[in-house]
């Protein structure tokens, strides 16, 4: 049972290899509700809205800066020792990194408020799975070449570096337009942490040496620390796991607070600026918390022996008092204490110029509309340009990500939206994006990275949204 | 709209480039890093030697988990032994030096012959296991090692180097079998 257990542990760390999804299709996409989840300050619209449970707010994303799975496993006739030495190996370095994100949504419900209109809430529960592995770069050369060409060469400990958890969100949040050109929002959010895994802060090295004694010493100097978090409790715990995920989930787990907040300003009646900063916030892990580290420094050149002193005891077994010396001296431990991991916080920016036909507006306007949109409403067009910024705190620094978009309305019912985006993942990501509606019923689907498609293994990122979701935007 | 739809045909037709997979040679992988540490160092002074009669002056069998290490016993393929011996000492000296079993059955013999200094003498000696060399089973088997030393010349000579020692170094170089 605890081996079932501890498979479905990794299964969901591993399904989950996220960073945080960049969402660029998404962004600012008003006609898509769950855009009020990257920019709390977006323009809503709406009266009202429901996601359809587990059929919107559904995306993933994964991404290699590095090795690709058609680099490995092409039927090519090439060894794939030999592919997996040239293009991993040596092909990669210490800030390649292989990550994803897998997102569900339960509930996310928005309306507004009647007695103040200019508020629209909303609220819900989303199930988010992150993780991030930097390649371990000279760790995979030890491991796979060994230290014995490697005489002097130091193996940095530091490249170990990897971060993953799975954490159930429950928010609320407010939009409010404070004028005809300003318009803010704030999320609170309440984490749930059902699993996690962090290793990042680790430093140390090991070194292979000429010795000062014998032909070699071998020095390890380490400060190594792996924290999890609800693992153990799934793979040792006496209820089931779905049992145990769930209570976790449902505010049983590690808790935490976030905050996200957004704005969107109209520099005038073509031209929007939009920003959001979304999960600024901590995660107290406090359950099931199960610590492992290896810390200290030792060097060994074998077993030492010097005439006549060590001779005195016959009995002395000189192996295993070097194993105990060395284990002494980098002792490897497990403790239980509690710790703080932060949210990996995500910036949005966007500039945004509509152009073209003016289209019937959803928003209200106290102004007298000179620029060619509809008096009495704020200006919609039918055409958008414009540039958006991703930036997201990751383990190595921030990562950024600059995408170029063009939108297009065909009246009411169709909204798509293509985006040009360039990564530390690909420099040739294009993706579309479409929100259809029937009535009060709205379907999105996005994707991006298209061009990948043309030899998916070959691909080094992916990511697809998908939702179902039952609007009012009360029109009068 | 109109650039829209030949973007889609475009992908779709894109769509159908991918190049065949082939998962099954994941088995072919051969993972056999080289790796390399020092074993054992053994010092002693000419004082030591002349304090006991000619002949074996010395003799320890040392515990040597090393080699049964389960993932080095199970995937080592090939490998070296290096002893280094370095003679600063008047005397000629037999070493030997022999890899036992757990039950102390002994697998192999190195003798090495030291002469004296001056000069000092230095010797180094490379046993391969594996393809080429003895049978990698002697390191697979290895529990042990058992090291001997004997005076040939006499237990009054000095030598006239400075602090005059003989040093037996040794190191192991072995490519081992991950996957």
């Amino acid at each position: 049972m605890r081996l079932q257990n501890l498979i479905v542990v990794f299964l969901l760390l591993d399904c989950s290899s996220i960073l945080a999804q960049n969402k660029q299709l998404l962004y600012d996409f008003m006609e898509v509700p769950q855009a009020l989840m990257l920019n709390p300050g977006a323009r809503a619209t709406y009266q009202w809205y429901g996601g359809i449970p587990m059929l919107s707010g559904i995306s993933a994303a994964a991404g290699t800066s590095g090795v690709t799975v058609n680099d490995i496993f092409a039927n090519d006739g090439i060894d794939i020792t030999t592919k997996i030495r040239d293009k991993a190996i040596f092909g990669m370095n210490f800030r390649d990194e292989i990550s994803g994100t897998i997102q569900f949504e339960f509930l996310n419900v928005g309306f507004r408020s009647k007695n103040r209109p200019s508020d629209f809430y909303s609220f819900g529960m989303y199930l988010e799975e992150d993780m991030i592995t930097y390649w371990p770069q000279d760790l995979a050369i030890l491991g796979f070449e060994g230290n014995a060409n490697y005489i002097g060469s130091r193996f940095n400990l530091e490249h170990l570096k990897v971060r993953g958890e799975v954490v159930n969100v429950f928010h609320f949040g407010i939009n409010r337009k404070l004028n005809n050109t300003l318009r803010v929002g704030v999320r609170g959010k309440l984490y749930s942490g059902i699993l996690d895994v962090s290793s990042t802060s680790n430093s140390g090295y090991f070194v292979t040496n000429p010795g000062e004694n014998n032909l070699l010493a071998n020095t390890l100097v380490a400060d190594v620390e792996v924290r999890t978090s609800g693992i153990d409790g799934l793979v040792e715990g006496n209820q089931g796991v779905s049992q145990t995920f769930l209570k976790r989930a449902l505010l049983g787990g590690d808790l935490g607070l976030g905050l996200d907040v957004g704005f969107t300003y109209r520099l005038n009646n073509r031209t929007l600026i939009t920003g959001s900063l979304l999960d600024v916030g901590f995660i107290r892990h406090t359950k099931d918390v199960k610590n492992y580290t290896l810390k200290g420094s030792a060097t060994n050149e074998g077993i030492s022996i010097i005439l006549p002193g060590d001779l005195e005891d016959p009995n002395r077994d000189f192996w295993q008092e070097l194993v105990d010396e060395i284990e002494e001296l980098i002792p490897f431990e497990d403790n239980r204490n509690s710790y703080i991991n932060f949210r990996p916080t995500k910036l949005n920016a966007s500039l945004r110029y509509n152009f073209g036909e003016p289209l019937a507006s959803e928003e209200d306007c106290e102004c007298t509309s000179d620029g060619g949109g509809l008096k009495g409403r704020q200006p919609e067009y039918a055409n958008s340009v414009g540039g958006q910024l991703y930036m997201i705190n990751r383990p190595r620094g921030p990562q950024a990500a600059f995408t170029a978009f063009y939108m297009r309305k065909l009246g009411n019912f169709l909204a798509l939206k293509t985006t040009y985006t360039v990564d530390k993942f690909s420099i040739s990501n294009i993706g579309l994006g479409m929100s259809m509606q029937a009535g009060p019923v709205e379907l999105y689907a996005m994707a991006d990275n298209l061009l990948g498609y043309r030899n998916v293994y070959a691909s080094q990122y992916a990511s697809f949204q998908f939702g179902l979701n039952i609007i009012s935007w009360g029109r009068k | 709209m109109k650039y829209f739809v030949p973007l889609f045909l475009f992908i779709a037709l894109c769509g159908s480039c991918m190049q065949e997979q082939d998962f099954n040679q994941f088995e072919n992988l051969s993972i056999r890093p080289t790796i390399t540490s020092s074993i054992l160092y053994i010092e002693t002074t000419e004082e030591f030697i002349n304090s006991v009669v000619p002949g074996a002056f010395y003799a320890e069998e040392f515990n040597f988990d090393a080699f049964t290490e389960d993932f080095f016993a199970e995937g080592v393929l090939s490998g070296v032994l290096t002893y280094e011996v370095e003679n600063s000492t008047s005397k000629t000296i037999e070493i030997v030096i022999e890899l036992l079993d757990e039950n102390g059955i002994v697998l192999d013999t190195e003798p090495i012959l030291v002469e004296p200094a001056p000069p000092v003498f230095t010797k180094m000696v490379e046993i391969a296991y594996g393809p080429g060399g003895r049978s990698i089973d002697i390191i697979k088997n290895t529990s042990a090692i058992r090291v001997s030393a004997q005076n040939l010349s006499d237990d009054t000579s000095i030598s006239n180097e400075l602090d005059p020692k003989i040093i037996l170094r040794s190191s192991g170089t072995f490519k081992v079998e991950l996957k």
